[in-house]
């Protein structure tokens, strides 16, 4: 399709006429400005039609494993942008900005009762920068204690951010692999627990869908051995009124807003994160904290402890607003949300278990992993496009990279018994294409774009339009 | 409210194929179980709407004359419609181009208009903020020079120095005060926080004769319509806030972090990157490349951490330059530079010094002849937030197109009462 560059048309003028040029040293002044013009209508054309490419939530089953797509309330886009927020500058002195602090502070206060955890943090703008914040605490957590500890433990099946998040504050990483029930091996973490190890990073449930069995014997070594546990909360979805972090011993652990409080995710983001630890850590989040003082919120700076600041302001607000109006949706009702998760993933699981080949075969949480290898090689990213012709999303596929032919799947519980129904007898149906006709599937996705060359991108970067003239 | 379509019919005929016979027999493994949960009753919609509204309402509504890394620009009615819609709202990540042309294209089109305001060679798909972009940008480079020192131009926006300075604390990298063959990179902010428009050439020159890289820093880059692109002056890497681009100022989020880089540093980039490709018919489409820098492949080796990002704000910034386009924008820097230069001329009439030292954008510094909480809390009193107090009586001020010469006006009475 066209790209915006290549229409040439009149300006609508949202802005009124500045012929007046500005008045700066001629060494600091642009020349040329390589931007076209283009009026409102095609404009609107032109991001339609693209809107129209694009699978959603709310045009399609999106069961992506380990992302929650599950259906963002429309009000809350609503109130997300009611002027008394939306409008707000941030620099807008505490006592003119009461109703903002106040969401804030009620929603840490919500998420404190859901984990357990004793102070939260929502300066982060996604699960990856809680990960570095923890991390970052930490590191300081240990250096002011004068532990020298350079190591992180995380197992085999954790998400790619896990161990990227400890390579960027100079921590190794020490793999521990799956045992084949799907836990991390106890035996070879017993091995692996030793002084230097500063935290212990654990997704639960974890990447497998499964719930980790030996957490609580982990929890006492690792305890025992003076690390942190820190809990990669990603699959909160599965455990909301169920079980609480904190009680199962984590010291630290995040949320994904946009995950588990479903916040819209906007193609690839906004997210919004919750870094959450106990009270012996909590002079380590980050400043400006908020306290109430005589019923009026205001911002404390005055921490010395802190590890500073991570983010320009106070973290992703407008996503922190809908979290909250989520939360006091469901309200005291929340567990809901997790059983009617578990059940649409067991349901699904138990459709699909005798076509596939399930890797850990045990009642899963909110999400599961099949494996597609015994339809021979490259067949799950095969399926994964043929899904896509029949009108669902696919799911996340290659990951966990411990399972071969992996596809992860997440249905969410917003999703209807009929359309599990449906999405088991699609994938029931192209395995039976596979076999049958191999090449249909082969050669899909068929009602879309035709498959794209991801090999020819990256050996010949066209990373970006050029203006004709330079 | 409830978000859930099941029937209680549905719920025990998926039960029973699960072989459970109730819900909370589903969970029972999930340990330790909660007792009970201290969270208010549910709100209908009705009660909710209701709810949330009164605490919007204890905000105060304001007419601006505040930067600092946050700006007031008037944001098209057309964008709010566009960017609302669900196919872009409620996708993800573009995992599955074939499903995913429209964010991808979309995508494709924000690097090149990031590329072409600051005359950069490539541009990822966004960082979560002004902020964490620069610090990103600072890992940059100490992974492309194998140094760990940085040093910071004065005049960095005073909460970017904080979060960098987290970062480098995290990360072991050195904010230093030289610039040596140990430095990294040299960062400096234009304009930078107080309003001063510096010409970075003789810093880019030492930057480069020490082998480190020149990172600079923009603010409000709609200031990037009227003044000479970094990447013409010689930057190698080019970050920033892009919330002046439609994006509201949502109490500081969620905004638009930004990184282009020249040519020699694309793969070094963190974060979502994508490009143009054939599909098997030999159509062009977009597809998310070079990912072997990413944390889901390359794990521990990954340029970053970086997984969600800030899409749907590239896609408003995007929109947002199309709808305003050339003349638009150009429009919004001159406006936005001539009522600034206005309301300075006639602060200075009013007993305010000006202390930039250098020419200035829509951002200046004026010391007060009042103290300056008195002259903000004058301001308050009048409905406009009028500036902000960085010590010693010294006011920080910013205008955009939105400040009417009414409102500028209503500044001045307000502060010569
Ligand atoms: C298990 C897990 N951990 C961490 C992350 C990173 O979170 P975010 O994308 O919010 O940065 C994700 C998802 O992307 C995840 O699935």
């Amino acid at each position: 399709m066209k790209l915006i560059f290549n229409y040439i048309q009149s300006n609508t003028k949202h802005i009124p006429s500045q012929e007046k040029d500005v008045d700066l040293p001629e060494e600091l002044k642009r020349r040329y400005l390589p931007l076209c013009d283009v009026n409102e209508i095609q404009i609107i054309r032109h991001y339609t039609e693209l809107s129209r490419k694009n699978y959603g939530i709310d045009t399609n089953f999106y069961p992506l494993g380990s992302c929650t797509m599950k259906y963002n309330p429309r009000v809350n886009e609503d109130l997300a942008k009611l002027q008394g927020f939306s409008d707000l500058h941030p620099h807008m002195p505490a006592s003119h900005a009461q109703g903002a602090l106040q969401v804030i502070w009620e929603l840490e206060d919500n998420l404190k009762e859901i984990t357990g955890m004793d102070a939260f943090s929502l300066q982060p703008s996604a699960g990856s920068q809680c990960e570095l914040l923890g991390v970052m605490i930490a590191k300081k957590y240990f250096a002011e204690k004068n532990e020298t500890r350079t190591k992180i433990i995380i197992p085999d099946s954790a998400h790619g951010t896990n161990p990227a998040t400890a390579a960027m504050c100079k921590f190794q990483t020490v793999t521990i692999p799956t045992d084949d029930r799907g836990n991390m091996d106890i035996n070879e973490f017993k091995k692996a627990i030793g002084p230097d190890v500063a935290v212990v990073m654990i997704t639960n449930p974890n990447t497998l869908g499964l719930y980790e069995e030996n957490l609580s014997e982990i929890k006492d070594l690792a305890k025992e051995n003076g690390s942190l546990m820190y809990c990669d909360g990603a699959n909160m979805n599965a455990l909301l009124g169920i079980s609480k972090p904190a009680d199962q011993g984590f010291d630290m652990m995040h949320l994904n807003l946009h995950k588990t409080f479903s916040t819209p995710h906007g193609g690839g983001g906004p997210g919004g994160g919750a870094l959450g630890v106990r009270s012996f850590l909590e002079d380590y989040l980050p400043v400006p904290r908020i306290k109430k003082e005589n019923e009026q919120f205001v911002f404390d700076s005055n921490k010395e402890k802190s590890v500073g600041k991570i983010h320009s302001f106070y973290g992703n607000f407008g996503i922190l607003v809908r979290a909250l109006s989520y939360l006091k949706s469901w309200g005291s009702d929340i567990q809901k949300v997790s059983q009617i998760a578990v059940l649409n993933a067991n349901y699904l699981f138990c459709l699909l278990k005798e076509d596939f080949d399930v890797p850990y075969d045990r009642r899963c949480a909110h999400e599961f992993v099949i494996s597609a290898k015994n339809f021979g090689e490259k067949s799950t990213i095969n399926i994964a496009k043929r899904i896509i012709d029949y009108g669902f999303h696919a799911p996340t596929i290659y990951f966990p990279l411990i399972v071969k032919e992996a596809l992860m799947i997440e249905p969410t519980e917003t999703e209807s018994k009929d359309t599990l129904d449906e999405f088991a007898r699609v994938l029931k149906t192209i395995i039976k294409e596979l076999k049958e006709d191999p090449e249909l599937v082969k050669n899909s996705p068929h009602t879309t774009p035709g498959r794209l060359d991801e090999v020819k991108a990256a050996r010949q970067l066209n990373l970006r339009w050029m203006p004709k003239e330079s | 409210m409830n978000f859930i379509p099941h029937t209680k019919e549905d719920i025990s005929k998926m039960l029973s194929v699960v072989g459970c016979s109730t819900l909370d027999e589903l969970v029972s493994e999930f340990k330790p179980k909660l007792s009970e949960l201290k969270i208010d009753n549910p709100l209908s919609e009705i009660e909710l709407v209701s709810y949330i509204t009164s605490l919007s309402e204890k905000n105060s509504a304001m007419k601006y004359f505040v930067g600092g890394g946050s700006y007031d620009h008037y944001i098209p009615s057309v964008i709010n419609h566009l960017v609302s819609r669900g196919e872009f709202l409620t996708s993800y990540t573009p995992y599955q181009p074939e499903a995913s042309q429209g964010v991808l294209q979309v995508l494709y089109e924000f690097q090149s208009f990031i590329c072409l305001l600051t005359g950069m060679d490539v541009s990822n798909a966004s960082l979560y903020d002004g902020a964490s972009a620069l610090a990103e940008a600072a890992l940059l480079s100490s992974a492309h020079t194998k140094r760990k020192d940085v040093f910071v131009d004065d005049g960095l926006n005073p909460e970017y120095l904080k979060v960098l300075q987290t970062y480098c604390d995290g990360t072991e990298l050195t904010i230093t005060n030289t610039i040596d063959k140990n430095t990294a990179c040299v960062i400096s902010q234009t304009p930078d926080f107080y309003g001063n428009i510096k010409n970075p050439q003789g810093l880019i020159d030492m930057a480069h004769q020490n082998n480190a890289l020149f990172i600079n820093c923009i603010s409000d880059p709609t200031s990037l319509a009227i003044l000479k692109t970094p990447g013409e002056f010689g930057a190698d890497v080019v970050v920033g806030e892009g919330q002046a681009f439609g994006i509201p100022k949502s109490f500081g989020g969620p905004y638009l972090g930004f990184i282009a880089v020249k040519q020699f540093l694309t793969k070094k980039l963190p974060g979502r990157i994508v490009g143009m490709t054939m599909d098997n018919q030999g159509n062009e489409g977009f597809v998310l490349t070079l990912q072997a820098r990413e944390q889901f492949i390359r794990r521990e080796r990954a340029t970053s951490n970086i997984t969600t990002n800030q899409t749907l704000l590239a896609l408003t910034a995007t929109i947002y330059l199309a709808l305003l386009g050339k003349s638009g924008l150009q429009n919004v820097a001159r406006a936005s530079y001539h009522r600034a230069h206005l309301l300075h001329e006639k602060l200075r009439k009013n007993g305010f010094d000006s202390i930039n030292t250098n020419p200035f954008y829509n951002e200046f510094l004026v010391k007060s002849p009042k103290p300056s909480e008195k002259i903000i809390a004058d301001l308050m009193e009048c409905d406009i937030f009028g500036g902000i107090d960085v010590g010693d009586d010294k006011l920080l001020v910013c205008c955009t197109e939105k400040n009417s010469l009414q409102d500028i006006d209503s500044y001045i009475s307000a502060v010569s009462k």
